[in-house]
């Protein structure tokens, strides 16, 4: 039957294969924007907030927020590095340490700060970046650019390509990070005082002015603070939220707000992909209830030389199991094609897609869509069984 | 032997048919003739359990044919009854080989197929595809599956419908030869092919055409 059943395929080929083109695209559709919308939703959970305040200069908090701890989008500016000397010496708090951000390597980030900022996110290989110019890589950096322990990169001025190169200065990279498929993959770390010094060279006349501005020595672009207790985190807050050339937020806060847009964001691609998926079963039912509507002379055919019922079924079913099967599996390797090459665009707002990641709802979906290019070749053989063979 | 008792078919025009009764003996070869409407081909259908009549009753070689459920039926068709349809009902798209194939499926032994296209002298088309093939050609690929499961009765429905006289004539030819020993109902509208059969029955007069219900 098996044999029977690929050589009756075989005769309808072009019918077959936009049979599947359609299908395809329709799951595929479904799969990418289930995946790609709980992918985004476990990005921004995933990235805790361990400190409970970050001083930066005045401006949008959620800036602030999003661009330390998900190194998206531009620094506000730089704030003096007095404030952390400051803060170190402040009995009320736990940890202060400092950031900043200005350079970047094809495009890949550069963050300024100091080894405890990495605190327990594992190395693949080599050791946490100790002495000026020596760099830890995000593994999304690593793989991406071909880099190992070892490496030199000439970084240049700048979050964007094409900056001013600074040749002089070279990072060597001595570490990379474990994936982990949050931001952290796509960015270089090394210690604050090696992007001062970077800086500090010749040529100067090269920036403008606004450029400038945030590479002094001894500024950084934020400072995240962990107090002892509420009552010092209250004190500490007030008392640097009445510098009117600072912004003091609980980072924490300011998620949770981004998540309420980020979830009603999500709610609505659920939504989307609800509808999706309805017009997809539609769309597949349809497909599917046309190609058994071209086969009834077949069927009819078949009947009138004796071949039972039971037999045609088994004959369609497993046609259609094959098609379903077949258009699934390339639905699903569509869909991780797509997330693959989507990874670079989303990765530019601090969230890696990582193509290996299955939800057990896309298994749902799958087994859905495989189901549903079966269920109406039952429906209308059955149907047909109904009839004698003459009536097609 | 096949016996039809009473028989009677409804239609869903409000006409019916009824039949007179008719035996058909083992081993001889029959023609049906008779003007369109009057019956022949529902006579063919309702043998091969295609059509179930309202009333009265087939007897094949003792079995009771209307007691049988539809699946019966079709296996009774697939093992016993070797069916040639007027327009073929063959798959174009697949090749002559194939065509007989589809048989398997119902695990039918096939394995006589090169002898049969043999006999018929289309042995050198059996991969060509169906749609390949001339008129005649492809009636004598539907003949090949008909015999091919080496059946008892060999019914046909205008074997030669689509043919001009030249061609059916030499079909039927191969037809009856091939038969020998089967009982063979063949239908046809064509006086003149009567000679090569045992007996010729008219229609007309069996049934009387079709009446208003």
């Amino acid at each position: 039957m098996f044999k029977f059943a690929i050589k009756n395929m075989a005769i309808k080929k072009v019918k077959i294969v936009l049979i599947v083109i359609s299908i395809v695209i329709s799951a595929c559709v479904a799969l990418l924007a289930y995946n790609i919308s709980e992918q985004v939703d476990d990005g921004f959970k995933s990235t805790a907030a361990y400190y409970d305040i970050i001083i930066g200069p005045a401006g949008s908090s959620t800036q602030l927020a999003m661009n330390t701890m998900f190194f998206t989008d531009k620094p506000l500016g730089t704030i003096s590095y007095e404030y952390v000397e400051n803060l170190r010496a402040d009995m009320r708090i736990n940890a202060v340490v400092p950031f900043t951000m200005g350079d970047s390597y094809n495009g890949a980030k550069i963050v300024g700060t100091e080894p405890v900022f990495l605190e327990g996110r594992a190395l693949s290989d080599g050791e946490m970046f100790d002495e000026r110019f020596e760099c830890v890589l995000g593994s999304a950096v690593a793989k991406k650019y071909g880099l190992s322990l070892g490496d030199e990169l000439v970084t240049s001025h700048g979050l964007a390509e094409g900056g001013h190169a600074h040749e002089q200065n070279p990072l060597r990279v001595v570490g990379i990070l474990k994936q982990t498929n949050t931001s952290y993959d796509n960015v270089i770390f090394t210690a604050v005082e090696t992007v001062w010094a970077t800086h500090d060279h010749g040529g100067e006349e090269e920036h403008t002015q606004e450029e400038h501005e945030h590479e002094e020595h001894g500024e950084i672009c934020a400072i995240l603070v962990k107090t002892k207790s509420f009552n010092h985190y209250n004190a500490v807050k007030t008392e640097y939220g009445a510098d009117a050339s600072l912004l003091v937020i609980n980072p924490s806060e300011v998620l949770r707000e981004v998540l309420e847009n980020v979830d009603m964001s999500s709610k609505i691609v659920y939504i989307l992909c609800i509808i999706i998926l309805i017009m997809n079963i539609f769309i597949i039912s349809v497909i599917t209830l046309l190609n058994m509507y071209d086969s009834k002379k077949e069927i009819s055919l078949m009947r009138l030389i004796g071949i039972g019922m039971s037999k045609i079924n088994m004959l369609y079913i497993l046609q259609n199991g094959i098609i379903g099967l077949i258009s699934t599996v390339l639905a699903f390797a569509a869909s991780r094609l797509c997330l693959i090459l989507m990874g670079e665009f989303v990765a530019s707002m601090g969230i890696v897609l990582n193509s290996s990641k299955i939800y057990p709802l896309e298994l749902a979906i799958m087994a859905l869509i495989f189901t549903i290019s079966v269920i109406p070749t039952v429906v209308c053989t059955l149907n047909m069984s109904r009839k004698d063979g003459l009536s097609d | 032997m096949i016996k039809t008792t009473n028989l009677s078919k409804h239609f869903q025009n409000e006409t019916a048919i009824d039949y007179r009764d008719l035996v058909f003996e083992d081993g001889k070869s029959y023609m049906l003739l008779g003007a369109s409407g009057c019956g022949k081909s529902t006579l063919l259908n309702m043998i091969a359990g295609i059509l179930s009549p309202e009333s009265g009753s087939i007897e094949i070689n003792g079995e009771e044919m209307s007691s049988k459920s539809q699946k019966e039926k079709d296996k009774f068709r697939i093992n016993k009854i070797g069916y040639i349809f007027q327009d073929f009902k063959l798959i174009p798209e697949m090749t002559v080989i194939d065509n007989i194939n589809i048989l398997k499926l119902e695990r039918v032994d096939t394995s006589a197929a090169d002898e049969v296209l043999d006999s018929l002298g289309i042995l050198d088309k059996k991969n060509k595809k169906v749609k390949h093939l001339s008129g005649g050609e492809r009636q004598r690929v539907a003949i090949a599956r008909a015999i091919v499961k080496k059946p008892d009765i060999i019914l046909a429905d205008e074997p030669t419908g689509n043919l001009n006289f030249a061609i059916g004539e030499a079909v039927i030819k191969q037809l009856i030869e091939i038969s020998k020993g089967k009982t063979l109902i063949a239908v046809t509208h064509d006086e003149r092919l009567g000679k090569y059969f045992d007996c010729t029955i008219d229609m007309n007069e069996v049934t009387g055409g079709r009446r208003d219900v």
